[in-house]
């Protein structure tokens, strides 16, 4: 798969400011390892909110997201020399994200913050979602279901967290986690099918205890998880 | 063996993951389940919240300050590999220390030597130590946007005295930085100085960036240098602008003469005259340019802000003002134009007048402020231009025609008993191209206040139908 054309479905915060054509693409990379001041800019100013979006949502809240953002950029300034073009600027910039965002999950693991998680602005949601004016209750519901969601993510390990945000919430297949996490597709099968039979687990927290003995009908292990990589992602091994 | 569904398996069944014939097993269970469709409504309400999960948007965070901060580790780093791809002389100093081992292990030659040809020191002469040139401060005069300085946003920025060794860095913003009479500089945005030395004898600023400078006169013996990557600009009075990039360096003088060097050879640079040199490249004359009328006129611009008086102690007898306004406009501050605001300008204590540039780029009299003594500072918020307006005549017309002459009369008739005529109510309005008010502001009346809030119920009610967009004001006698 050519990373060119993967993670399309991540570049939201996008717009049309970050929406290069891979020469006008080569090109920044080229002012930018020259050292160009305004390629630094420019390339700071297209993708600062996909950067931040990234990490936010990765993360459920925007503690130090500032310095998160900041981390990203100026690791991504010192690592261009690096960068081979084999995957778009976006799709190494969302790379870093996950790897910034992993480090600040496993900070926050040793040490937990005073404040909640999920506290994702309700009201800054997809406009195709709010077309429709909510009622206060379902906007408070589905906060609430964020909360829940983000709670749940908070208790898995880091590297599962992280397996399990970019293919249940992200969307992401197997090569493209694989390649986010810097591993290898198998090894991000096993991580996310046991991410997920966790999560939903938690998430079903109010369901009887018996509910939730393994084996059940599936009976699937993580060699033939059911639905990882399958159906739209074509990423079944 | 539990008979149950696996929570993640609604999971796939909501994201459609599951074939037809599983998914009505799965139906089905959950149908004559309670547990099962329990699950299945909890891992329903998750996924769902996923879709609202992924298209939040980015927060709002401070952007300027975070470029400013990427753009200060990334420059500190690039001039850190910058001085260690410098000559290294390490080598010299190796050999100088081997020389002085071997000296060491060979002492007793060294002695006699020494006993041959002792050394004639006069000791009864002593020679006094040449006092250290007087240390210079620098004074911030006016800020726009973020500044770092030695790494942080200080919150003292006018307080603080910028000294040797400190290092300043812009964001999206300017910062002006006097150290004397007429001698200040201006960092431009996304640049970094150094203040490498700063004294009487010697000032060497070290820029990445772009940065304008103007320089008083100076006396014999002193020096004012600013390094640019491999070329040293060296003036004695002038203005000029340095900038200096990954690409090459420029000079621009607007007045006075500036002398740009490096290993190969030197160059002046003359009034309204400008030299670029490609990094890498040597200074030669024939890079020497004529300035154009719109260069001259941008570097006119960009002169540094200078208090007229200068005092090393001028922080403690000046206060910062900060200018904020609706958008970036362009600002007077006792006739002095400053530029874009919002900013902070340091000026004296007492009365000053601000003005503000509307959209034609006409100033107009914003108000005065009062500045404290300092270190208060004050704070003043030029009001926002209100809107361009057309149409007024016409809005005018309807508002007098349909204004309910017998509800305002109703609201008038306990001042009318009272014996008082000749009452006026004066309003601001402002009115959409569909003929919505947008805001109707009573500005100036010298009825009481209920009646006055009467009156103006009565204004609002007014209809207006679709036309010009206006804002203006009236006065409506009664």
């Amino acid at each position: 798969m050519a990373w060119h054309d993967m993670l399309g479905r991540v570049k939201r915060d996008t717009g049309s400011l970050a929406a290069l054509g891979p020469a006008d693409e080569a090109d920044l990379i080229a002012r930018c390892k020259a050292d160009e001041r305004s390629a630094h800019d420019e390339l700071y100013h297209r993708f600062r909110r996909q950067v931040a979006g990234n990490l936010y949502r990765v993360l459920g809240d925007r503690t130090d997201l500032d310095d998160l953002v900041q981390e990203v950029f100026v690791i991504a300034f010192r690592g261009l020399e690096r960068f081979r073009g084999d995957a778009r600027l976006s799709t190494w910039l969302y790379r870093i994200c996950v790897n910034v965002a992993l480090g600040k999950i496993r900070t926050r693991k040793r040490r937990p913050a005073a404040i909640g998680v999920a506290d994702l602005d309700a009201t800054s949601a997809d406009p195709s979602l709010t077309e429709r004016p909510e009622t206060p209750d379902r906007t408070l519901e589905r906060r609430q279901e964020q909360e829940r969601v983000y709670k749940a993510l908070e208790l898995l390990a880091p590297k599962k967290r992280i397996v399990l945000y970019l293919h249940e919430i992200e969307g992401l297949d197997l090569k493209e986690i694989a390649y986010l996490v810097d591993s290898n597709p198998v090894t991000v099968r096993t991580r996310l099918f046991y991410a997920r039979r966790e999560f939903y687990r938690i998430i079903a927290g109010e369901a009887p205890t018996g509910q939730a003995a393994e084996p059940s009908i599936d009976g699937r292990s993580p060699e033939s998880p059911v639905g990882v990589g399958s159906g739209s992602d074509g990423a079944e091994p | 063996m539990s008979t149950h569904i696996a929570a993640h398996r609604w999971a796939d069944l909501w994201a459609g993951r599951v074939g037809d014939a599983e998914r009505s097993v799965m139906e089905r269970h959950a149908e004559r389940c309670r547990a099962c469709a329990r699950v299945r409504a909890h891992v329903t309400r998750a996924s769902d919240s996923f879709v609202a999960i992924r298209s939040q948007p980015a927060p709002e965070v401070p952007w300027d300050a975070i470029r400013a901060r990427v753009h200060w580790s990334v420059s500190t780093e690039r001039r850190a590999a910058l001085r260690h791809r410098r000559p290294a002389y390490g080598w010299l100093l190796a050999a100088t220390a081997a020389g002085v081992a071997v000296a060491l292990a060979t002492g007793t030659t060294r002695t006699a030597i020494s006993t041959e040809r002792p050394i004639a020191v006069r000791k009864d002469v002593a020679i006094p130590p040449a006092p250290p040139p007087a240390a210079l401060i620098g004074l911030v005069s006016r800020a726009s946007g973020d500044v770092m300085v030695d790494g942080v946003r200080p919150s003292d920025l006018f307080e603080r005295a910028l000294a040797r060794g400190s290092l300043i860095a812009t964001g999206d913003g300017r910062v002006d930085v006097q150290f004397g009479d007429h001698s200040a500089f201006a960092l431009a945005p996304r640049s970094t100085i150094e203040l490498r030395r700063f004294d009487a004898q010697t000032i060497e600023l070290a820029v990445d960036g772009t940065v304008d400078v103007t320089v008083a006169p100076r006396g014999d013996g002193q020096r004012f240098l600013v390094d640019a990557g491999d070329h040293v600009v060296e003036v004695r009075g002038t203005q000029f602008r340095v900038t200096h990039d990954a690409g090459s360096t420029s000079v621009a003088c607007r007045h006075g003469l500036v002398a740009v060097s490096d290993g190969t050879g030197k160059v002046e640079v003359g009034a309204a005259r400008r030299v670029r040199v490609a990094n890498g490249g040597s200074v030669s004359s024939e890079h020497v340019v004529a300035l154009s009328s719109d260069e001259v006129a941008t570097l006119a611009q960009a002169t540094p802000l200078a208090l007229p008086l200068w005092d090393p102690a001028l922080a403690q007898s000046s206060a910062p003002l900060e200018i904020a306004t609706v958008g970036r406009r362009d600002v007077r501050v006792d006739g002095v134009e400053l530029g874009l605001a919002p900013l902070r300008v340091r000026v004296m204590p007492g009365r000053h007048t601000i003005e503000a540039a509307d959209s034609a780029g006409r100033f107009r009299r914003a108000g005065w402020v009062d500045v404290a003594a300092p270190p208060r500072g004050e704070r003043v918020e030029v009001p926002a231009e209100p809107p361009a307006t057309g149409g007024i005549t016409e809005r005018r017309r309807q508002l007098r025609t349909r204004i309910d002459r017998p509800r305002i009369r109703r609201c008038m008739r306990s001042i009318a008993k009272a014996g008082l005529t000749g009452t006026y109510v004066e309003v601001e309005i402002a009115v959409d191209a569909q003929g919505a008010v947008g805001f109707l502001n009573v500005i100036d009346t010298d009825l009481p206040s209920a009646t006055a809030s009467c009156v103006r119920e009565v204004l609002a009610d007014v209809r207006f139908g679709a036309g010009a967009a206006a804002t203006w004001r009236e006065r409506v006698d009664l």
